[in-house]
């Protein structure tokens, strides 16, 4: 085992735990952590990173279903409807100006963040 | 990309489901997601990039990172998880608006 094996588990462990505790697929770890740690290129590492998210979202997923964490209904209801925008995406997309999707989908995030900050200061004024 | 980062908070804030269960149905939703993306990915790309000895060792700290990850959220209070996604996201946002 190699010191970029140590460097890869590592990341692993990581992008895991956060996949588990926020629920993101890992991506957000695995690819810095493949192109910063181990020097591999943008695309090599979004490559792996998406075979690398299926065992960790089972396992991740499947311990949330014995924790009874998941509502089982919504679940299936979105990753079904994800399996038809990943399937409409792959057609559609095939030039997206790519600065200016980032910065719609950057803001998108930031409005998120935003209103995810207000409901955890104000728990008593949810919006609807 | 970024399945999760989509799912998370439009449960929370279009269908008021609580955090906690909404990061779990996430996770579960990305495993289908993922799946559908992998041959669209791999049959799209002239040559398919990817690096399955990284993904191994990957996998090796993932697997246990998400199984520690899902068994302690249930103790995260609701409140401190919507904190830490926000910032998650915040983070994530502006590192896009800034540096798309």
């Amino acid at each position: 085992m190699s010191w970029s094996d140590v460097v890869a588990i590592a990341g692993g462990l990581g992008a895991g735990f956060l996949s588990g505790t926020i629920g993101i697929g890992g991506g957000l770890l695995f690819v810095p952590t493949m192109t910063v740690g181990l020097r591999l290129s943008q695309a090599v590492a979004q490559g792996t990173s998406l075979v690398a998210i299926i065992p960790t979202a089972i396992v991740g997923g499947a311990t949330h279903i014995w924790r009874r964490n998941v509502l089982l209904e919504p679940a299936l209801l979105m990753g079904g409807g994800g399996v038809f925008g990943a399937v409409i995406g792959a057609l559609v997309a095939v030039e997206v100006p790519g600065p200016w999707l980032a910065r719609i989908w950057g803001g998108f995030l930031v409005f998120s963040a935003y209103r995810l900050a207000v409901q955890a200061i104000r728990p008593s004024q949810k919006t609807p | 990309m970024g399945g999760g980062f989509v799912l998370v908070p439009l449960q929370v804030l279009w269908t008021d489901t609580p955090q906690r269960n909404a990061n779990a149905n996430s996770l579960v939703a990305i495993v289908p997601i993922a799946v559908a993306a992998l041959p669209i990915y791999y049959f799209r790309k002239g040559s398919p990039q990817i690096d399955f000895h990284v993904a191994l060792f990957l996998v090796i700290g993932s697997v246990v990172g998400a199984y520690v990850g899902a068994r302690l959220l249930s103790r995260i209070p609701d409140r401190q998880l919507k904190v830490a996604v926000a910032i998650l996201l915040g983070v994530a946002g502006f590192k896009e608006l800034l540096f798309p």
